[in-house]
């Protein structure tokens, strides 16, 4: 019985979840104080660092949907997605201000805004997606380019200025709508996961995916376009980054190019391989994944809690992942359960020789 | 294909010759005597500048580089060669070395921090180009390395805002030992992040004020944002933020309203108190006519034209000033003090309308 | 005419893809002494980029290695800070904040060099255990080494700063000279070239890593497991040795690199080498150095990181004067490197069947 649930996969983010939770609440238990206060425009708002965790933790989870997807189909991951956000978050903050970066009135709907830099994230996924599928070029190698271009491109959309929108309908996406004490992103996460939720129970994308990841030329003979697969899978991530895209710069009712989701590709990575999920391609489980993203917002509130500086962050959150990863190893597994069943079989002979 | 092979032959052996051919051309004593010639009717009466900017980090920053590029223009002039340093003092030695190579006839420098030029600025000594230093200081042995300095008495802003917030207590009837400060720095060694931690330093202990901590801001918007949260978290009793530019009184002010509190001068009700740093965009003055932030000490960013007369002053012979300050305004929305005292010198605080 | 078709069908990639950058790279330089004239003409500003870019030489020597091997190692711009920082902290631990009141001419250079050469190693053999023989994705375990680098060298100092040691600035500002290379500047003074002592140590990499790659036994394993894991195995050829070896050199050239880095800057900073590996791994790959392993020369990668920084040089010179274009351009030649490489080689693997 135990057995079975350790095997399961959704339980390694769970246990870690518990494992972080018991932690704080172990050593500083207002981690756990949920306050109701009013912000500035005089609306309820719950505030605590759970909220925090549901609240920063949401473009993650979006952005972990994309990823989980194209690590089952192409065996590699997306390192661009910060720089995307940012190419897609700039392209909503360009339509919405037109040429002017200090609007009063917004030039154009947010929802409109918000399917062009949609079309443009989509647009960025489909580059990606062709040159890990058509020229085969491995995906991290191929979104190295995005990466490294990615905020030079956001910032010369705006043309380098910062833009900021004073029009407080734009700061409910990523802060709260009036009336409701929970934040908005934790909202636009939970519909991303219902809709992932159906799309891989009505359609046969989830087993595509993995079928391609496990074996393309297997999967091939069976009648799935492979190419096409991969391609896909990278424009989803492309729709994701834009839902994420809309959600950071709402926030902020502006952007910072080189500082916009700096960083979040080792997050939506970790939470991938959080999940359980083989990096190296094949079968995904889309929950774990998305739980996973939650538990590295605990993680990185938690360090925060304990006075972590920002910048030190990284070297914590590295040393987790390289835990994790040796942890998940295939030799490593191995290796532990023949010294498990080697201490097993001394007990018993010592068992015998008594 | 036998075709595109002969081409690519023969562009390789051509590639070749005329390599070989720039090599001997560019001997000691090169054709470049005889290229400079020919240009001479048409460049030579424009004065070359290289200008080596920090980058676009702030509103000041953009503010400032504008002011450079439209006042060297072709209509006046001068051929201006602008690089972007985007924050590296290494790339900005690589950009001073590259004005070098192209011999220009003075360079602009502001520099990203102030230690580490003594190297670089010799080389230009020893080309005999006058280097003149604007925005921060640089901190080397021999001050004849560069021509003159222009820029702002960073000390004297801060001091500036620290006795603005002691008249205002004094004038609120607010116990010093109430104050509890926390200081956003700016980028760390850079003149401005200096003068203005030394301002508030000094005023804290003159007045008995509690400084809680000094955390950095880096300048940005979302930098002020992220650390005023987590210093907020960790202190409940912060009721002034004392941030070294406005960008990151942007951030800090975001931070303050999302965590529930509000922002303002009225301390004893509860309110925080932000003051900052620069007052060049029109955001900031809004910001601080509404209140919002209670003290600007400005920092006048349009160097263009005092760097213009210097050189005039170098072409014709003159020499300029070694150390050149701007003139800085005080600026504040509140009507309660109209003008400070420091160094028994009367500064009138620019009282904002609302 | 069918002579010169055999012989480039007979051409190795390694010799194709050789060939494509350096004409690449003479065509680019010409192009530039074309159109921008002035600066390029002179052989120092040619030699003001061996100055600026020897540790990215150093670097990208690493980084073909370990690509050659089938690999990936995207740590190295972060060691390459974690060197810069530690070395800093130890020559001038006054300045970086580790002891009050030390004298900065106590700390021994040859320590520091010992240090940046321990740090590279201490990586290499934790990064190519966890590759090689617990096999876990390289591309992972490097993005986590990243992390963690960039994290620690937070942890050591936040601050950035110049060191003062006397027999380090000393070292620093050794200038071999070229003879021969001078030029006559403006003021019909004669200018000798000169490099620094780190291209020294750059060019001496290019040629240990080139005689190492082809003529050692352990250098061309590394081709035969880059090429095919399966023949390199039935070959006899220790595969997880090799992987393993592959990450040494790469990560302990990489503190050698860092070194230079220090020589170069002098000083210590967290935001130094921002991109290096990204770099790195684009001068690897504009050097023919294939992704999937098993082709590639250190020559190519040498002239790789001169295309790289000549167009650099260029977008600057060209008054491109905003900094995105820098990393757009970069990113536009990896993209049309790796397509090319991905064409070429479909053709031969074509060719071949045929």
């Amino acid at each position: 019985m135990i057995n079975k649930i350790v095997k399961n996969q959704i339980f390694i983010p769970i246990a870690a979840m518990l494992f972080l939770l018991l932690f704080n609440l172990v050593t500083d238990p207002t981690f756990f104080k949920i306050a109701m206060g009013q912000n500035s425009a005089g609306n309820p708002v719950l505030s605590g660092p759970l909220i925090t965790i549901l609240n920063n933790g949401s473009e993650l989870a979006i952005l972990a949907i994309g990823m989980t997807l194209v690590t089952a189909a192409s065996g590699g991951q997306d390192i661009s997605v910060g720089a995307a956000i940012a190419i897609a978050g700039s392209t909503i903050l360009r339509v919405l201000c037109g040429t002017n970066t200090r609007p009063d009135t917004l030039r154009t709907p947010i929802f409109v805004a918000f399917i062009i830099g949609c079309l443009v994230a989509m647009a960025f996924g489909a580059f990606n997606g062709v040159l890990v599928s058509i020229f085969k070029i491995q995906p991290m190698v191929a979104t190295l380019i995005l990466y490294t271009a990615g905020r030079s491109i956001a910032a010369w959309i705006n043309n380098n200025e910062l833009p900021i929108i004073s029009d407080p309908r734009f700061g409910y996406y990523g802060g709260f709508i009036p009336g409701i004490p929970i934040p908005t992103p934790f909202f636009i996460a939970a519909l991303c996961v219902v809709i992932i939720a159906l799309v891989l129970k009505f359609t046969n994308l989830g087993l595509y995916t993995q079928a391609v990841g496990i074996n393309e030329s297997s999967s091939r003979l069976n009648g799935i376009n492979p190419v096409f697969i991969k391609w896909l899978t990278f424009v989803i991530l492309g729709a994701c980054v834009a839902v994420a895209a809309l959600i950071k710069v709402s926030r902020l009712s502006s952007i910072n190019y080189s500082v916009i989701a700096k960083d979040i590709e080792m997050d939506a990575i970790l939470a991938v391989a959080l999940g359980g999920n083989a990096l190296g391609g094949g079968k995904f489980n889309m929950a774990a994944s998305i739980i996973g993203a939650f538990v590295i917002q605990t993680l990185t509130t938690t360090l925060f809690m304990h006075n972590v500086p920002s910048d030190a962050l990284p070297a914590y959150k590295a040393i987790v992942v390289i835990a994790l990863v040796v942890f998940s190893a295939p030799v490593f597994r191995d290796a532990v359960s023949k010294f498990m069943k080697n201490l097993k079989n001394g007990k018993k002979k010592e068992v015998a020789n008594v | 294909m036998s075709k595109k092979i002969l081409i690519i032959v023969l562009t390789i052996s051509l590639v070749m010759m005329m390599a070989g051919c720039s090599l001997i051309e560019s001997g000691p004593v090169s054709s470049f005597d005889m290229e400079s010639e020919s240009e001479t009717e048409s460049e030579e009466d424009l004065i070359v500048v290289g200008f080596s900017q920090v980058g676009a980090e702030s509103d000041w920053r953009k503010a400032n580089t504008e002011s450079m590029l439209s006042t060297f223009t072709k209509e006046k002039g001068y051929e201006l060669i602008y690089e972007d340093a985007q924050q590296k003092q290494q790339n900005q030695i690589t950009a001073i070395r590259t004005f070098i190579q192209r011999e220009v006839d003075y360079i602009v420098l502001a520099p990203v921090t102030e230690d580490g030029w003594d190297t670089v600025l010799s080389e230009a000594k020893e080309a005999q180009i006058p280097v003149i230093i604007v925005d921060r200081m640089v901190n080397v042995e021999d001050p004849e390395l560069f021509e003159c300095w222009v820029g702002s008495d960073f000390e004297l802003e801060g001091r500036k805002v620290c006795e603005w917030i002691r008249a205002y207590l004094e004038y609120k009837e607010i116990p010093a030992e109430e104050v509890n400060i926390v200081d956003i720095q700016g980028t760390l060694g850079a003149s401005s992040q200096i003068g203005r931690t030394r301002g508030l330093k000094d005023a804290v202990r003159a007045n008995g004020w509690n400084l809680l901590e000094e955390a950095a801001g880096e300048y940005t918007q979302a930098k002020g944002r992220e650390v005023t949260s987590r210093l907020l978290r960790k202190y409940d009793n912060i009721n002034v933020v004392y941030c070294e530019n406005d960008n990151e009184a942007f951030g800090a002010i975001e931070a303050i309203e999302a965590s529930g509190r509000r922002v303002g001068s009225n301390i004893s009700r509860g309110q925080i108190m932000v003051v900052s740093f620069d007052g060049v965009s029109d955001q900031a003055i809004e910001y601080a006519r509404k209140g919002k932030i209670s003290c600007i000490g400005e920092c006048n960013p349009l160097h263009g034209p005092r760097v213009e007369k210097i050189i005039r002053d170098l072409e014709e012979g003159r020499t300029p000033d070694k150390y050149e300050y701007v003139d800085e305004n005080v600026f504040s929305g509140d009507i309660s003090i109209t003008s400070i005292n420091l160094d028994e010198t009367v500064y009138t605080v620019t009282i904002l309308g609302k | 005419m069918s002579k010169l078709s055999n012989k480039f069908k007979d051409m190795t990639d390694t010799n194709l893809l050789l060939t494509i950058t350096i004409v690449v790279f003479f065509l680019m330089y010409i192009g530039a002494i074309v159109f921008q004239g002035k600066g390029f003409l002179k052989p120092q500003t040619f030699f003001n980029i061996l100055n600026a870019n020897a540790a990215l030489i150093i670097l990208s020597c690493g980084m073909s290695t370990v690509m050659i091997a089938g690999g990936i190692d995207i740590s190295v711009g972060g060691m390459t800070a974690l060197v810069t920082m530690c070395c800093a902290v130890y020559l001038d631990p006054t300045r970086g904040g580790a002891v009050a009141n030390m004298d900065p001419n106590s700390g021994s250079v040859a320590v520091s060099m010992l240090i940046a050469v321990l740090i590279g190693l201490a990586y290499g053999l934790v990064q190519g255990f966890l590759v090689a023989y617990l096999d876990i994705q390289p591309f992972i375990v490097s993005l986590a080494g990243m992390f963690f680098a960039r994290g620690m060298t937070t942890i050591v100092n936040t601050n950035p700063f110049n060191v003062a040691n006397e027999k380090f600035v000393a070292l620093k500002e050794t200038r071999i000279i070229v003879p021969g290379m001078g030029t006559v500047n403006k003021l019909g003074k004669y200018v000798d070239a000169y490099v620094e002592i780190g291209v020294v140590v750059a060019l001496i990499v290019v040629i240990v890593m080139f005689c190492l790659l082809r003529w050692t036994k352990l250098g061309r394993s590394f081709y035969a497991v880059g090429g095919n894991k399966q023949s390199a195995l039935m070959l006899g050829i220790n595969v997880k040795h090799t992987k393993f070896m592959s990450h040494i050199i790469c990560s302990l050239l990489a503190g050698i690199g860092g070194y230079v880095y220090f020589l170069h800057v002098g000083s210590g900073a967290v935001t130094h080498a921002q991109g290096a590996e990204m770099n790195a791994i684009a001068s690897s790959i504009i050097g023919g150095t294939m992704l999937t392993g098993g082709v590639g020369n250190i020559i190519g990668t040498f002239f790789g990181v001169l295309s790289l920084s000549t167009i650099q040089n260029i977008v600057a010179s060209a008054g491109l004067d905003q900094a995105w274009w820098t990393g757009i351009t970069i990113a536009a030649m990896l993209c049309i490197f790796l397509v090319v490489q991905s064409v070429v080689m479909a053709r031969k693997k074509s060719a071949v069947k045929k």
